[in-house]
């Protein structure tokens, strides 16, 4: 048996056939461990990605992508993962992140490094989602009391310790806002670092519209009436 | 006198309901009694309603009855969105427990010597 990788690269995907192939194997080829959870895709995804060379986990039906990554999680701590990272599937982030998130694990004795595009770069950013992300961080500041200025970026690596700590609840898209409240609850120390998201045409059209935020709004609303 | 009976027994329901839930959401439970009890009190003295239903800017207390129903309607409905939200959460430990099982067997296979390869084709029962 080799020694296992550090680093354990969860990607969730949902009918992600087209690019999910390539960006496993750049990220395969950083020598990271992948974990790519099928989230019930109805194309190849599962496929493609263990063409790969990911280590696939299907979900049975769609939950939602809160959901593909807490069974990703779940997988990465069983297999003894020292630090995970979280990663889209449509090709929006850059590989180079990975190695500098988990170094400034390391660097700042954090349990969490979460992305911010707006440190960074994201060009092509449409002004109205870019006006979207900024009511929801504003939305999410307000709630949790972290001081983070991108709420809504899939790409974020933590400690094992860290991912112990989180329990998504959010199935669907609402996870993010989860995220930053149960990090805050744990009290472990998080940073933020800028990050490049590369807005493309078919990650655009996967994005997030207005429309999903009024109901991620009404979903964490509904989440407060019981416990 | 009939209605008034009628309207009594599913008031009484709604009583019952609401005690049954009181463990899951105490706040919607506590809604639900005060508004049931209300409804009750008005049902047998719509006198006190008609008073009630003027004092706060309502016609008739027939009409003010038919508004405290529509309420208690939709706090029912919101009980059952929350149930439907514990049984999805249920669903998904579920699901994903069959999913990490699946991926430890395939990587139990794939890890004896002179295993084949994990099955390259969709796995889905043509």
């Amino acid at each position: 048996m080799v020694s296992r990788p550090r680093v354990y690269v969860v990607i969730p995907a949902y009918n992600e056939g087209p690019v999910i192939a390539r960006v496993v194997t750049e990220v395969k080829r950083a020598g990271h461990a992948v974990v790519v959870v099928d989230d019930g895709s109805s194309d190849a995804t599962a496929d493609q990605a263990r063409a790969g060379g990911a280590v696939v986990i299907r979900h049975p039906f769609n939950l939602g992508q809160g959901a593909a990554l807490q069974t990703g999680i779940d997988y990465a701590l069983a297999h003894a993962a020292e630090f995970i990272v979280t990663f889209d599937a449509d090709g929006q982030h850059r590989l180079s992140d990975i190695s500098r998130l988990v170094e400034a694990l390391v660097q700042e004795r954090a349990d969490f490094a979460l992305g911010s595009r707006f440190l960074g770069q994201a060009p092509n950013l449409p002004p109205l989602r870019r006006l979207l992300l900024r009511a929801a961080t504003a939305f999410t500041r307000l709630t949790t009391g972290l001081q983070v200025t991108d709420t809504h970026n899939g790409l974020r690596a933590m400690t094992r310790r860290g991912a112990a700590a989180i329990r998504l609840r959010q199935n669907r898209m609402a996870h993010a806002s989860e995220w930053l409240g149960q990090i805050a609850a744990s009290g472990l120390r998080y940073v933020e670092r800028p990050v490049t998201i590369e807005y493309t045409a078919y990650s655009l059209a996967k994005g997030q519209t207005i429309a999903d935020a009024v109901f991620i709004l009404l979903d964490l609303f509904a989440r407060r009436l019981y416990r | 006198m009939i209605a008034q009976f009628i309207l009594s027994i599913l008031l009484a329901g709604i009583l019952i309901y609401a005690w049954s839930e009181y463990g899951r959401s105490p706040a919607v439970a506590l809604l639900a009694v005060f508004v049931a009890t209300a409804g009750l009190y008005f049902v047998w003295a719509p006198e006190h309603s008609t008073a009630l239903a003027e004092l706060v800017g309502i016609g008739r207390g027939v009409d003010l009855i038919l508004y405290v129903w529509v309420c208690l309607s939709l706090i029912v409905v919101l009980n059952l969105h929350l149930k439907l939200r514990t049984q999805m959460e249920l669903i998904t430990a579920l699901a994903r427990q069959l999913a990490l099982a699946d991926a430890q067997a395939s990587d139990f296979i794939s890890s004896r010597p002179g295993a084949r390869k994990p099955r390259q084709t969709s796995d889905r029962n043509a």
